[in-house]
């Protein structure tokens, strides 16, 4: 058996007097708490009593009721006239002020991680057969709707879950857990970088030439059993069959050109400054069917 | 003093060099061509999913005889199996559908001559829930029978599962409308590309099991690899065809 040595013992003691004199800070809601990883339906209801002041569909969208805090915290909840652990869900610690944030409070960092198997769901969707609308089937844009004149928007609601997902197909409604994975620290949602910012999902001409299945150009989302990891790929080569024809249009061509007359020629077709003033990967030199070269190298 | 610093930056540079580096990958860019009868004319097979299975065919023979000797029940066999109405088979058949997640439901399909039985039960059932037309609507699959809802995916997915348990690292791609897919970050060597479940052509069913090799330089602006059920010179892999089997249910 393993025996703790003196100096270890006095470090633990250290750390827990620590931890013990510190005191909590109940203005803060953490999931990961242990006692606060209960079954979710502890405290979240499925859909929340008042779901059609605030939404179109029923949904959670509301904070737990009190019960759900004071089962374990009276001694906090009754400490003073404003106690601190109100201000989790109450925008005024009053109480005769019932106000409380959004649901979710989209100033609070997230606690969970969405998991979403494109994979499975392109089996059963995410089908385009007409170019033009109404086309009647589903597809990508049930979740992936327009945001601005260029990129397609992420799902913030479970509007489009719930049309699938409310009961009976797992994972339903009530199994938050089923797709909330608790991650491992709270974190900020980092905006997808755009390389080629100029592109316009609705454009490609008259003809509209750009609307086509999504997975035509983001080649890897029919395989991604995940979000982790997932990238919007779009390869060079879906936007060069039309881009960089010889004898129709040359854009690509063009602007690696205008690099060789010019080394500090920004390339603006499809992307923004930061990103049109960086060395051409070599796919871009592979297309137009020419050796890899450096910015610094060109003469 | 210079012969301690000499020794530490070979060491680092030997640890360095004994670093694993990044493996150079290839892509396979797929294009599927396909004629339903010999009328008719060659067209991508849209929305068909692909395996690339690691190994020769000679290493992967059993699984390659499983797959092109088991029998299937066809979709439109399934759903007359689960005593579907007459109503939804036409339905799934005019989108060329697997399942009822594949086209939007309108209301036309849930009254009126053109209603598909289960839809308007589903409908009702959601309605007394919530009476609001809107979500009875957009959340009808929520209450159609497990058969009819998901039923035809999970039987082929167990299926999937139980002819490739024993396969190791598989990647799966689906075609597009046009019949085009790409498998991306595949490491150098021999793999076999098939469809694992034939693909229900016409009166016929598809199978495609062929040998591939990667190369660390293959890329996405490679010509494609063409699959067809059609020879022709430029064709790397030719299905073979069988007819659709009876189906008990009729």
């Amino acid at each position: 058996m393993k025996t703790i040595t003196t100096d270890k013992k006095i470090r633990l003691y250290l750390c827990l007097s620590v931890a013990l004199l510190l005191p909590v800070d109940y203005t803060k809601f953490s999931h990961s708490t242990p006692k606060h990883r209960a079954a979710c339906n502890t405290c979240h209801k499925v859909p929340s009593k008042d779901w059609t002041k605030t939404s179109s569909f029923p949904d959670i969208t509301d904070y737990p009721s009190h019960d759900a805090c004071v089962s374990c915290h009276r001694p906090q909840f009754f400490r003073s006239a404003r106690p601190p652990i109100c201000s989790v869900c109450h925008s005024k610690t009053s109480p005769r002020d019932e106000v409380r944030y959004a649901f979710r409070n989209p100033a609070s960092k997230l606690q969970f991680a969405t998991e979403f198997p494109h994979d499975k769901h392109q089996d059963a969707i995410a089908m385009l057969r007409f170019a033009h609308p109404p086309q009647g089937y589903n597809n990508c844009t049930i979740c992936h709707g327009p945001r601005t004149a260029t990129f397609k928007a992420a799902p913030t609601d479970h509007g489009s879950c719930f049309n699938c997902h409310w009961k009976s197909q797992e994972p339903v409604a009530a199994n938050c857990n089923g797709c909330h994975k608790l991650a491992s620290a709270p974190y900020v949602r980092a905006q997808p970088v755009r390389i080629s910012a100029k592109f316009i999902h609705d454009g490609g001409g008259d003809k509209k030439q750009h609307v086509a299945e999504c997975t035509t150009c983001h080649i890897n989302i029919t395989k991604s059993t995940s979000l982790r990891g997932l990238k919007p790929d779009v390869p060079i080569t879906a936007c060069t069959e039309c881009h960089n024809k010889v004898g129709t249009r040359e854009d690509l061509n063009k602007e690696l050109l205008s690099i060789d007359k010019n080394r500090s020629f920004t390339c603006v077709y499809c992307h923004a400054e930061k990103v049109g003033s960086l060395d051409p990967p070599a796919s871009h030199y592979l297309i137009a069917e020419r050796a890899p070269l450096k910015r610094k190298d060109v003469k | 003093m210079r012969l301690a610093f000499f020794t530490v930056l070979l060491m680092v540079t030997i640890v360095l060099a004994q670093q694993p580096t990044a493996q150079q990958t290839g892509v396979l860019r797929l294009r599927v061509r396909v004629k339903a009868d010999d009328a008719a004319p060659l067209k991508g097979l849209a929305r068909k999913r692909f395996f690339l299975i690691p190994g020769t065919l000679e290493q992967n023979r059993a699984l390659v005889t499983t797959i092109e000797q088991q029998p299937l029940t066809t979709r439109d066999c399934y759903y007359k199996q689960h005593h579907a109405s007459a109503q939804l088979i036409n339905w799934l058949q005019e989108g060329d559908c697997e399942s009822v997640y594949c086209r939007s439901i309108e209301n036309e399909f849930v009254t009126g001559p053109k209603a598909v039985p289960e839809f308007a039960n589903a409908f009702a059932a959601n309605h007394t829930e919530f009476g609001n037309d809107v979500i009875a609507l957009q959340w009808l699959t929520n209450y159609l029978s497990p058969d009819l809802r998901d039923g035809f995916y999970k039987d082929r997915q167990r299926l999937l599962q139980t002819l490739l348990k024993q396969s190791g690292m598989i990647q799966s791609v689906m075609t597009d409308q046009k019949g085009s897919a790409y498998f991306t970050d595949l490491g150098p060597g021999t793999y076999v590309i098939s469809n694992v479940l034939p693909a229900e052509l016409g009166q016929t069913l598809v199978t495609w099991n062929c040998e591939v090799h990667i190369k660390p330089e293959d890329l996405a602006t490679e010509k494609p690899y063409l699959i067809s059920n059609r020879k022709d010179k430029t064709v790397k892999c030719v299905g073979i065809e069988k007819p659709k089997p009876t189906c008990a249910a009729d």
